[in-house]
């Protein structure tokens, strides 16, 4: 709400005479469009510089492909931008594919939901006391460089479905990153605040809530983001590897089969996702934390 | 005195035969030795000191975050455990929460005593309206200047009805100009308050102009050199501080810190090398301005 009235403010005292003179009389709406132009240069810039670079990736790409280039990487198998656009006005109309797509999505749920429910608590409770995280600290760093695909033939041992195994995958993936920040956002709590919230009569769940929490959101929201990312990594690469479904499973299935276009579709549609999830992750941390607006 | 002590007969802080130290790798150190300070109830009380003299640490330790090595604290006749609401407490750094509006930060004490939420807005709302601060409760600390920020500060510290309110430096970090109205704005505040303050500071004229006495602390391991009483009139106004009587008391103040801090340096240096060095230490150590 604020937004537009603060950023009025500069521009009336910067641009000195047409401002002046566009205030006193009633404003057209030709007028507000052009500041609100104005104003937004920057972002109309950079959406259609976004736009146009996009547009000319596809036009390498069609190139690319139409000419069958060979320049130490060959193109010759490539499937072309339309080919891959038919196949995906094909693939939306398919059941299977969206099977594939829904499937995925779900496994990402469960896994990092479950991970951002262990690992923000525990990264919250380690960053307090001391005794835990000095139990576990030593335990997780051995275990965090150890990339969750390695985990795949353990997954498969430990857990009685394939379902299950691919769900821990991209758990584990996206647990480390979650609890990391979180542990970080934990240290960097300015001990002040604790003091002035001790002060006003704050006992010790009421600070873990009112101070330590608030204050470690903005790092638990960036390991919440980076988690994401590694768990669509990590999904994937256990879906190629051990999966039956999932969109994973439909990119390596693409290849075997011999329909390149669906490889593309398949990878397009991953990077779609994984952005999405990103975006989503981004919105709600806008929410929750209406104080840390830049 | 008495008469104040009538009007709020609560809020007695005493200190007895203080001393802290704490451990290092050479051994213990001494912070603060063999202090007794009190400040009657409804009484404003400075100490100032040279930097590193540990007026901040007895503070603290009223406060309750550190405990004495030797003596006692009492509020009251209690002994100091711990922090609690009924020591209010404004430190330099305004300490407010990032993630809360204005009139959450000032509800912040009556929401962890347990008030009903539409009971402790009207409540927060009351105190931001006499701070004239009303129009930002939905603000943000982060948008609000300095001054602001220390003027929400106190009001969050009042808001549970302390019986001592504490003030560590608190206008240490802003302006020239904005530290002189808020030492006016504070002042007000306690005439119609009348509630009992220990105010640290390294200022001399701030101490003088808010407080009814100052403590002057001696050196490293700090102790009690002197107590001054302040006998200009009240309600005390920013003119006051071109009196006469204000610039006397202000040069027996200088006076005895300059040989705290003097002390601090070893001696060496006599009073007089000092004059004709033509230094005014204003309260810091000599080590600040050499």
């Amino acid at each position: 709400m604020q937004q537009p009235a603060e950023a009025t403010a500069p521009e009336t005292t910067a641009g000195p005479n047409p401002a002046r003179a566009t205030a006193r009389e009633p404003i057209g709406f030709g007028v507000i469009a052009a500041r609100w132009m104005r104003l937004n240069r920057d972002r109309i810039r950079a959406l259609l510089i976004g736009a146009l670079s996009l547009v000319a990736f596809l036009i390498v790409w069609h190139l690319l492909t139409r000419y069958r280039v060979v320049f130490f990487v060959r193109f010759t198998n490539v499937p072309s931008p339309l080919a891959v656009y038919d196949s995906f006005t094909r693939a939306i109309h398919d059941p299977k594919f969206l099977m594939h797509v829904l499937l995925s999505c779900r496994r990402i749920l469960l896994g990092f939901s479950l991970a951002a429910l262990i690992a923000v608590p525990l990264g919250l409770v380690m960053g307090r006391f001391k005794l835990i995280h000095e139990v576990i600290f030593p335990v997780a760093e051995v275990m965090r460089p150890i990339p969750a695909i390695a985990w795949v033939p353990m997954a498969i041992m430990l857990w009685p479905t394939n379902e299950q195994s691919i769900v821990f995958i991209t758990f584990l993936g996206s647990f480390f990153p979650i609890l990391v920040n979180a542990l970080h956002g934990m240290a960097l709590v300015d001990p002040v605040l604790v003091r002035a919230a001790r002060c006003l009569g704050a006992r010790e769940f009421a600070i873990f809530r009112e101070v330590y929490f608030p204050s470690a959101l903005p790092h638990i929201f960036t390991g919440l983001t980076v988690g994401m990312g590694v768990a669509w990594v990590s999904l994937i690469a256990a879906e190629m590897i051990s999966g039956q479904y999932g969109i994973g499973y439909f990119t390596w299935e693409a290849y075997s089969l011999v329909q390149y276009a669906d490889i593309a579709l398949g990878m397009i549609a991953i990077g779609v996702l994984g952005l999405a999830s990103s975006l989503l992750i981004r919105a709600i941390g806008r929410l929750a934390m209406p104080w840390g607006r830049a | 005195m008495n008469e104040v002590a009538t009007r709020a007969p609560k809020g007695r802080i005493d200190v007895r035969n203080f001393a802290l130290s704490y451990e290092t790798i050479d051994g213990s150190v001494e912070a603060v030795a063999d202090t007794q300070i009190h400040v009657n109830p409804g009484e404003f009380v400075s100490i100032v000191g040279p930097s590193g003299c540990g007026k901040s640490t007895l503070l603290n330790a009223v406060a309750g975050f550190l405990k004495p090595t030797a003596g006692t604290v009492t509020v009251d006749g209690e002994a100091v455990d711990g922090p609690s609401a009924e020591r209010g407490m404004v430190f330099q750094q305004y300490s407010l929460f990032p993630w809360k509006t204005v009139r959450e930060n000032v509800e912040f004490g009556l929401k962890m005593r347990g008030m009903e939420r539409s009971q402790r807005e009207r409540a927060a709302r009351t105190l931001l309206g006499l701070a004239g601060l009303e129009a930002f409760e939905k603000h943000y600390p982060e948008r609000l200047s300095g001054g602001m920020k220390q003027r929400v500060g106190i009001v969050r510290a009042l808001a549970t009805g302390p019986k001592v309110l504490l003030l560590d430096e608190p206008f240490g970090a802003l302006d020239a100009q904005t530290r002189v109205i808020m030492q006016q704005i504070l002042t007000n505040m306690w005439q119609r308050l009348k509630i009992s303050v220990l105010f640290v500071t390294h200022d001399i004229d701030e101490a003088i102009f808010l407080s009814d006495r100052v403590y002057c602390m001696t050196a490293r391991p700090g102790s009690i050199k002197a107590e001054i009483a302040i006998p200009l009139e009240r309600p005390r106004q920013q003119p006051m501080m071109m009196s006469s009587e204000f610039l006397a008391l202000r040069r027996g103040l200088m006076s005895l810190i300059r040989e705290e801090s003097l002390k601090a340096m070893g001696g060496e240096i006599t009073d007089l090398g000092m004059q004709g060095l033509n230094i005014e230490l204003q309260g810091h150590s000599l080590a600040d301005v050499l």
